[in-house]
Order: structure tokens, then C-alpha cells, then sequence
């Protein structure tokens, strides 16, 4: 049990890539913490460097009280779950989960009587005289998730811990690590380009870019007002509107109409340049006229299940909204767009950032 | 018609063709399986005239034929030894370190192999040798045989290294495993096929040698069979047949035995790191 607390932590490679930027971060007692960001963000990079697998330029990890910037994987505490899951072949279950326990001096009844413990826990009771080459994807992964868990470390590092199953078996492992995570309470943080697993998953994310965070925050919060532009376009899984739009007395003009104050809080000086976020989901369509709405021709229809994704064209800009499955409007039809109130967020154009 | 006859022809020619070049090839063997149990051994292939296992004897008579093959056994394990050790871990160390200009050393290694054992190098290396006062010592066949042989045996394995994962080994490092522990828990294991088969390719290769003992080693003592086997004649300076044959089944034993070995358990296959 142990925060883990990253100081100013930089990370050059040969070459002058810098895959961590001055990076500041504490994750705390328990949590399930993701680090989420498009490939090459150095979202891994992160995850090795607390790990001690990469050593920073410069700045300090902290786990629990101790620095640990300086010792070896091994004195850090920490168990690692990698993304190919890494199960020695020519072991079988029951020795690859007993191997941190071997490492640790164990006597062998006494840990392969722990590792089976462990294992029938996580429901690898019959396959423990197997080899790793005789599992599925999903019971490999249970096995390094075992593995992890026998070591009873102070905190977990998952290196995309999902990525490698297929759609539906990642639904049921979410759910499992997810629970798994609850039962132990150990702190936890995973690495993930899946903003929907982020969401799922978390207690809180770290959104990552170009070896910076743009935002940390709860699910909820990542989710309903990213910080920036960056953050809006990468959560969600219909992509945000942000459409550019000008500061004019009292509200601003966007996509060939004017968002009135009654939706809006007009931000900073008139004439200033924005851009005008809003997600699909809560813009609500109606295919008589409203006040105060943009209005567009409809152009596409995107069926995603009980929902439809519907694009329509407003002065040479698209938006999104979302309708029920029931009452898609006809393709090329005139319709009226209103953002739900207080559902409206305004970046500035120069650098991105949330103004309200 | 004409066409399915001239077909036939062909196929027929073709069978007898093959034939006979499979019995060209057969023969040696065939002489080399019946001579040795022949009580009166001549050049020609037959099977045995009157069975006899007498031939053996004359090996143990032959003040060179038992120790030779001692000797070539001595010297094929410690060429094994040093040759899998050190090809281990340089292969290691070049699939792991990233050095400017790898490729380019281990391609000019390869290169140069072929000539260090070669005749062509025999006269520098003798005079190294005679400098290092490793003149008629086995330790001096086995580092010269051992050099001819790391370039092509760490080419090999760096290929079979690459092959493993280096997750393997960082997970066993976050676990707090030492370098010597990884090595020999996870890294040696798993790449044991890829050893094994160096191994044995290393013993093939030091078993049918010639030159380099031959020029190295003055005392007949300390000479492997590969070299012996051009002294077996008889106090008349005629072929000692009974003596050759039956030595020459022992002498070629071992190499179908490792053959069969790495065969069966391996299949010369390489196969690393698994990716499901």
C-alpha cells in the first residue's frame, strides 16, 4: 500500500526525443490511475520509468515515502503486467505465478501453496500443470495478473493489460480487473490508448500528449469538461464538435447562427476568436423551427445501436448529434440543432485551453 | 499411343537414372556397414563372406586407433564447450546492446571464418600457435577450431536470441531477479534449443577435421581419429582393410547418434519466444 508521487520527472532518449516533459503527478493510496494518450504520448515510457525498467534524465519517483528514482526494478515493489503478458514458456502456471516467490526465497511448499491459492482465485485451479502455450489470450492474461498478485507488491503497473484480447473477452477482463483491483485495494496504474477502458476502468486519468498531461481528472470530469482541445477531441467515442466560432455581443457566432447567453456564458472580449465545444450526445435535433438554434441541412446518418450519430451541414460546418434509433431525420432534410444548456465549452483558438 | 510409349521410356529412363546414381552414392555406405564384419575384407561390396566380429580386435592391437578416438572426443567436447559459452554470450550481448555498426562486425566475423581455418591462413596460425608454445597441445587445436567456429555460432544464435522477447527478461527484473539469475532461469532455458544446436553442429564440425590437428599435433598420442585414420596400414605399407573398415563404422557412430539426437528432439528447427 503506497502512493506513488512523480517530481519533474524528464525522460531524454538518445537522439533528443523527449518522451517525458518535467512531469509532475501523484497518484494516491488505492486508486485504479490510467495514463491515456495517443501512441508514442510516452505514456509507456511513464509506466517504465516508475517501474525502473528506464531510468529518468532527471526529477524523482517516490513510492510510499521512499525515493526510488535510484534503485533497481527489483527494491522498487512493484509488479508489472506487460502488454505480451511475458510468461516464461518453459514454465509451467503454477511455477510462472510461484517465480516472484522463488526470487524471494520461498521455500517450494510454501510458495507453490501460495501460488495456488492465488490461482484459484483468479479461476486457474485446472490449468496450473499447464504451459503458457496451452492458454487462450484471456487465460494467459489471468495468469500474469496471478503472477502479479503472489508478490503482494505496494503497487501494480498494467502496460495495456487488454489490448491483446479480442472485443468481447476485453468486456469481460475490464470487469474482472476492475473487481480485482477493488478486492486488493492495491494502488494501481495502467497504461491505455483506449479512452473508452480509461473511462470504464478509472478512478482517475492522466490524459497524456507529447510526454505532457493535458488533464488529470476523474472520469466524469475528463469526460464532461476537458480541459482543452486536445483532451475534447481524444475522450469520447463520438467524436466532440468543436467548431470555431467569434465572441459578438453577448454570445457567439458560430456555424452561420448565434448561441445566445441563455446557453452560454460569454466568455472574455468581444471579436476574440473560440472554439465552441459541445458533444453529439448533448445536442438535441428537432426537425421543426427553435429559437436560438443552429440550423443545417442533414447530410449523414451513422447507426451505432440504440443510438444514430446524425452529421448536419451548418454553413459549410458539420456537427454532430446524437438521436434515438427511432427518430432519425431524413438525409437532406432542414433540421434545428440546440446544445443542452450548461453543456456548452468555449476554448480559446491561440492555445486551446478551457475559458468556461 | 506413340506419345504415351515415349512417356513410359522416359519415366523408366528417368527411374534407372536415379537408380544408378543412388547406388553411387550407396556403395561407400554399404561397404562401410558389411566390411567390418568380414573375416576376409577386400575393397569390394559384399555382404560378408563369413561373419566375423575379429575386425574389432585389431583396434585395440593398433597402438593409436583407441586413444585417437579419445582424442577426438576430448577435443570435440572442449571445442563444444568453449565455442557454445562464448558464442552465448556474445550473441547475447549483440542482440541486446544496440553498438554502431553491428551488422557490418558480425558479417566481416562470418566472412573471415571461412578463411581463418582455411588453408590459406595455416602458416600464420601455426607460427601464433608455435609462439604461444600451444604446439602439440590439444588447448591449442581447440582455441584455433573454436575461433574458425564463433563467428558462423554467434551469427546463428544472435538470430535465435533476437527472436526472444526482452519482456521476459524485464519481468523477471521488476520481480528483483539478478543478471545471473535471469540468465539462468529464464534466458538460458529458453534458448536452450538454439544452444543445443551449436552444440552439436560444433562437435560435427570439430569430429571431421583434419588440417588443423593435423599440423598442430606432432605426437601420435594426442592425434584424433580424423587424422589416425590416414596411418592405419599394415607393416607392408598395404591398406590395413579389416583395420580401416572397422575403425572407420566406430569413428562415424557418434556423428549419426548426434544427428539423430538433435534431430528427434529438436528437428533443426528454431523456434523462440512464443506469440500467441
Amino acid at each position: 500500500m503506497a502512493d506513488v508521487e512523480l517530481r519533474a520527472l524528464t525522460k531524454e532518449f538518445p537522439g533528443g526525443v523527449r518522451a517525458l516533459d518535467t512531469l509532475d503527478l501523484t497518484v494516491a493510496d488505492g486508486e485504479f490511475f490510467a495514463l491515456l494518450g495517443p501512441s508514442g504520448c510516452g505514456k509507456t515510457t511513464l509506466l517504465r520509468t516508475i517501474a525502473g525498467l528506464e531510468a529518468p534524465t532527471s526529477g524523482q519517483v517516490r513510492i510510499g515515502d521512499r525515493d526510488v528514482t535510484g534503485l533497481v526494478p527489483g527494491a522498487r515493489d512493484v509488479a508489472m503486467v506487460f502488454q505480451d503478458y511475458a510468461l516464461f514458456p518453459h514454465m509451467t502456471v503454477l511455477d510462472n505465478i510461484a517465480y516472484p516467490l522463488k526470487i524471494k526465497r520461498q521455500s517450494r511448499p510454501e510458495r507453490s501453496g501460495r501460488a495456488r491459492g492465488v490461482g484459484a482465485n483468479l479461476g486457474l485451479a485446472a490449468l496450473m500443470d499447464r504451459r503458457p502455450a496451452a492458454l487462450s489470450g484471456g487465460q494467459q492474461q489471468r495468469v500474469a495478473l496471478a503472477r502479479a498478485v503472489a508478490c503482494h507488491p505496494s503497487v501494480f503497473l498494467f502496460d495495456e493489460p487488454l489490448s491483446n484480447l479480442d472485443a468481447r473477452l476485453r468486456l469481460e477482463a475490464r470487469t474482472f480487473l476492475k473487481r480485482l483491483q477493488r478486492e486488493l485495494a492495491v494502488t494501481t496504474i495502467f497504461v491505455t490508448h483506449d479512452q473508452a477502458e480509461a473511462l470504464a476502468l478509472a478512478d482517475r486519468i492522466a490524459v497524456m500528449e507529447a510526454g505532457r498531461i493535458r488533464q488529470v481528472g476523474t472520469p466524469r470530469e475528463v469526460f464532461g469538461r476537458p480541459a482543452n482541445t486536445f483532451v475534447a477531441n481524444f475522450i469520447g467515442s463520438t467524436p466532440m464538435n468543436l467548431l470555431p466560432g467569434v465572441v459578438s455581443g453577448g454570445g457567439v457566432a458560430v456555424a452561420g447562427g448565434t448561441l445566445t447567453p441563455s446557453t452560454i456564458t460569454p466568455p472574455t472580449a468581444p471579436g476574440e476568436r473560440v472554439i465552441v465545444g459541445v458533444r453529439p450526445e448533448y445536442v438535441s435535433l428537432s426537425t421543426t423551427p427553435v429559437d436560438g438554434a443552429l440550423t443545417g441541412e442533414v447530410s449523414i446518418i451513422e447507426h451505432l445501436g440504440a443510438v444514430s450519430l446524425v452529421t448536419v451541414e451548418a454553413d459549410g460546418a458539420l456537427i454532430g448529434a446524437t438521436v434515438p434509433e427511432d427518430r432519425e431525420p431524413v438525409p437532406g432534410s432542414r433540421v434545428w440543432l440546440s446544445p443542452a444548456p450548461g453543456r456548452v465549452l468555449i476554448y480559446r483558438e491561440s492555445d486551446g485551453e478551457l475559458v468556461t | 499411343m506413340r506419345s504415351t510409349a515415349r512417356a513410359v521410356a522416359l519415366r523408366v529412363l528417368a527411374y534407372v537414372g536415379l537408380g544408378v546414381g543412388t547406388a553411387l552414392f550407396a556403395l561407400p555406405l554399404l561397404w562401410l556397414l558389411s566390411t567390418p564384419f568380414d573375416a576376409a575384407p577386400r575393397y569390394a561390396v559384399r555382404p560378408p563372406s563369413e561373419f566375423t566380429l575379429g575386425n574389432f580386435g585389431e583396434i585395440g592391437r593398433n597402438p593409436y586407433a583407441v586413444s585417437s578416438l579419445v582424442n577426438s572426443v576430448v577435443l570435440a567436447l572442449g571445442t563444444m564447450v568453449v565455442v557454445v559459452v562464448a558464442a552465448a554470450l556474445a550473441a547475447y550481448a549483440l542482440s541486446r546492446v544496440r553498438l554502431p555498426g553491428r551488422d557490418a562486425l558480425l558479417y566481416a566475423l562470418l566472412l573471415l571464418s571461412s578463411v581463418i581455418t582455411g588453408t590459406a591462413a595455416m602458416v600464420p596460425i601455426f607460427l601464433l600457435i608455435f609462439q604461444l608454445n600451444l604446439i602439440d597441445t590439444r588447448a591449442g587445436v581447440i582455441l584455433v577450431l573454436s575461433g574458425g567456429l564463433l563467428p558462423a555460432a554467434i551469427f546463428l544464435l544472435k538470430d535465435f536470441i533476437d527472436t526472444i522477447p526482452r519482456s521476459y527478461e524485464e519481468s523477471a527484473r521488476v520481480f528483483g531477479a539478478s543478471p545471473l539469475q535471469i540468465l539462468r532461469h529464464i534466458v538460458a532455458p529458453v534458448a536452450r534449443p538454439g544452444l543445443a544446436t551449436i552444440a552439436v553442429w560444433t562437435m560435427v564440425q570439430v569430429w571431421g577435421s583434419f588440417l588443423t590437428p593435423f599440423i598442430l599435433l606432432r605426437d601420435p598420442t594426442k592425434q584424433p581419429a580424423a587424422v589416425v585414420v590416414r596411418t592405419l596400414y599394415t607393416e607392408g605399407g598395404s591398406p590395413n582393410l579389416a583395420l580401416i573398415s572397422s575403425f572407420s563404422l566406430l569413428y562415424s557412430v557418434p556423428v549419426v547418434l548426434m544427428y539423430l539426437f538433435a534431430w528427434g528432439r529438436y528437428g533443426f528447427r528454431f523456434h523462440g519466444g512464443i506469440k500467441s
